[in-house]
């Protein structure tokens, strides 16, 4: 009982994780109807800028600050260099992005080379908390107040701004929506560049726990995609139920049965799929 | 070979005009048009293992293996408009099918084994295309494609999982090897790498000629009509949903050929060979060679493969970003593929046009 307690901490951590990813994919696929396959590269970019950083700063704020900058900016050079002239074209911006991800990839190898990088959580982070002769890592705990924070700006921002109501009507109407005298191009960008830095605070955030190597964002992509499917797209909360499913669902294969947990994530996905292909929470689609 | 089915060169009312040449008044346009540039490169590509050292043929049956694997993959996304993402998991069906009953199973009938690993790749096909055709939804490019997207993605994905998980069948993580085209008593006698060449080129002949017929029959104009309206071709009383599984089957079935060939040609067999970065071998095969041309990824597969065996040589490192560049390039540089622009020129070539 105590052990899947722990198990728990660590399973929700690795679902904020996600959830940090998924929301950042699922805003620019809704906002600007860019199918970004190349969120993954972005995410392990964001972590080695992170711990580039790190190494000659030593600050890990700092660290998560410039990898959530040089993600926007990368975010503004990918949106003008190329996916303006594909809108809406869906295969295209897929067939772009899975190449950009090949050579990000090996950018990454190139210049930082291949073996994975260990880092260190802050030293106020490290330790564990101990309650009730359990011992809980603060560093997990610490990551799922930021997931709860931007969790909770998120839903904010969707439910309760200005901002957030011309996204949604933009969502539904985009032609509607611009009509009406909204400059519905600068919010979308905005949000745009929002979602890709969230990769890049996901990167760093993440690189104490899941470590980081050059070929990582292959299958995070997958899970993130996963997870997108899952929640369904559209709402920010559905977004969260498919990080906190998958996350937690891989966590606890992995720890009770190892050999198994690999199909997991695919399995619930396919079912999904099958039963309810709009998602958990989803606008419907179909 | 293929006429493309939505671009209309501009070299085609000439005939009609009178100035075309007094060749093409005599025999049908598109006996000349199509059978001579077939059998010109026929002839060339039977004839060359006379003239080039060995290494070169295998590097031409490997273009022949990966263009066969580009087409079956054009059949959906060029004549339907089914972008699959997840193509390699019907390549690796067959591969895996091929190793597994030569080396496993002691079959050695080369006949016997493609015919085994075609009703394989088939059945798996025919079981993914029912949850894959749930999310794919109604009308070109979909309600949201990246549903289908995802689903195709996760099959190769889920696939190349089971074979590194059922280790005493599939061999694990390294995958089968051995599977050696050597021992393939087949035509009733030994093969060699050099009859192997031949039997690769009849096997893709063949299959090319079967898809050329079947994207050209009324079955393909069907598929083509799904793919530039969906609704209509549902109100004029076909069943589109049966048609997309089943160019899903088709495509599925002419994968794993390849699949197969590629088997004893490389002898090897590994996980990857399912998974996503196989897929995107064909993916980058269909979008360089374009969708709208039949002979399109035959002619993007020579390019990359030529491309591969050059970085193989001079720059292995940095393969990663040479095939991404490639994808980047073709996107934004061109998007209407190699196969539309060879078109373009062969049919100003042939209507004697100027320039």
């Amino acid at each position: 009982m105590s052990q899947a307690l722990v198990t728990g901490l660590n399973g929700l951590s690795y679902s904020f994780i996600l959830f940090l990813l998924a929301a950042g994919f699922s805003l620019t696929f809704g906002v600007m109807g860019v199918l970004n396959l190349a969120h993954g590269a972005l995410f392990v970019f964001g972590a080695y800028v992170g711990l580039q950083v790190i190494e000659t700063v030593n600050a890990f704020w700092l660290a998560t600050i410039s990898a959530a900058v040089a993600l926007a900016v990368i975010g503004f050079l990918l949106y003008y260099l190329f996916l303006k002239r594909l809108y809406n074209k869906v295969p295209e911006q897929a067939v772009l992005t899975i190449g950009l991800s090949y050579m990000a990839a090996n950018v990454i190898q190139w210049v930082w080379g291949p073996r994975a990088q260990i880092t260190q959580a802050p030293e106020i982070l490290t330790g564990a908390l101990k309650v009730g002769g359990l011992s809980f890592p603060i560093y997990r705990v610490f990551i799922c107040g930021v997931g709860l924070l931007v969790l909770a700006l998120l839903w904010w921002i969707q439910d309760r701004t200005r901002w957030g109501a011309i996204i949604r009507a933009g969502m539904d109407n985009k032609e509607m929506t611009v009509s009406l005298g909204v400059n519905y191009g600068l919010v979308s960008t905005l949000v745009f560049l929002l979602g890709i830095a969230l990769a890049g605070v996901a990167g760093i955030l993440g690189a104490p726990i899941t470590g980081v190597y050059p070929t990582m964002g292959d299958n995070l992509l997958l899970l993130t995609l996963i997870v997108v499917v899952v929640g369904g797209t559209g709402y920010i909360q559905g977004t969260m139920l498919g990080a906190l499913v998958i996350g937690l669902l891989d966590t606890f294969g992995k720890a009770y049965v190892p050999k198994t947990a690999l199909f997991f994530a695919y399995i619930l996905f396919l079912i999904i799929l099958l039963v309810r292909p709009s998602g958990l929470i989803g606008r419907k689609v179909f | 070979m293929g006429d493309s089915p939505r671009e209309l060169p501009a070299g085609d009312t000439r005939v009609a005009d009178g100035t075309a040449t007094s060749l093409a008044r005599k025999i049908p346009r598109s006996l000349v048009e199509i059978g001579l540039p077939v059998l010109v490169i026929a002839v060339i590509v039977l004839l060359l293992p006379l003239f080039i050292p060995s290494f070169v043929s295998s590097l031409v049956s490997k273009m022949m293996i990966y263009g066969l694997f580009g087409m079956s993959l054009n059949i959906i996304w060029g004549y339907a408009g089914i972008p699959s993402f997840g193509h390699a998991a019907f390549f690796g069906v067959g591969g895996y099918a091929a190793g597994i009953l030569f080396l496993k199973v002691g079959i050695s009938n080369f006949w016997l084994i493609l015919l085994l690993a075609i009703v394989a790749a088939a059945v798996v096909a025919a079981i993914l295309g029912f949850p894959a055709f749930r999310v794919f939804g109604v009308g070109a490019g979909a309600v949201n494609p990246i549903y289908f997207l995802l689903a195709t993605i996760a099959f190769g994905e889920i696939l190349s999982r089971v074979a590194i998980a059922v280790r005493p069948v599939t061999g694990g993580s390294t995958g089968l090897s051995g599977i050696k085209k050597l021992d393939l008593a087949g035509f009733g006698f030994r093969m060699t790498s050099g009859r192997y060449y031949y039997l690769v080129f009849f096997i893709v002949v063949v299959c090319l000629f079967v898809m050329y017929r079947v994207v050209n029959s009324h079955y393909g104009y069907a598929l083509r009509g799904i793919h530039d309206n969906e609704r209509r071709m549902q109100a004029l009383g076909y069943n589109t949903w049966l048609y997309k599984y089943t160019s899903w089957i088709i495509a599925g079935v002419f994968g794993s050929v390849a699949g197969v060939l590629f088997a004893f040609f490389g002898s090897t067999m590994i996980p990857n060979n399912l998974a996503m970065v196989t897929s995107d071998i064909a993916f980058l095969l269909v979008i360089m060679g374009s969708t709208t041309t039949f002979f399109g990824p035959l002619v993007a597969s020579v390019v990359y493969v030529g491309v591969e065996y050059l970085a193989s040589l001079y720059l292995p490192d940095r393969w990663p970003l040479i095939f991404g560049a490639m994808f980047v390039f073709t996107i934004m540089v061109i998007p209407q593929g190699l196969g539309v622009f060879i078109l373009k020129w062969w049919r100003r070539l042939f209507s004697g046009s100027p320039a």
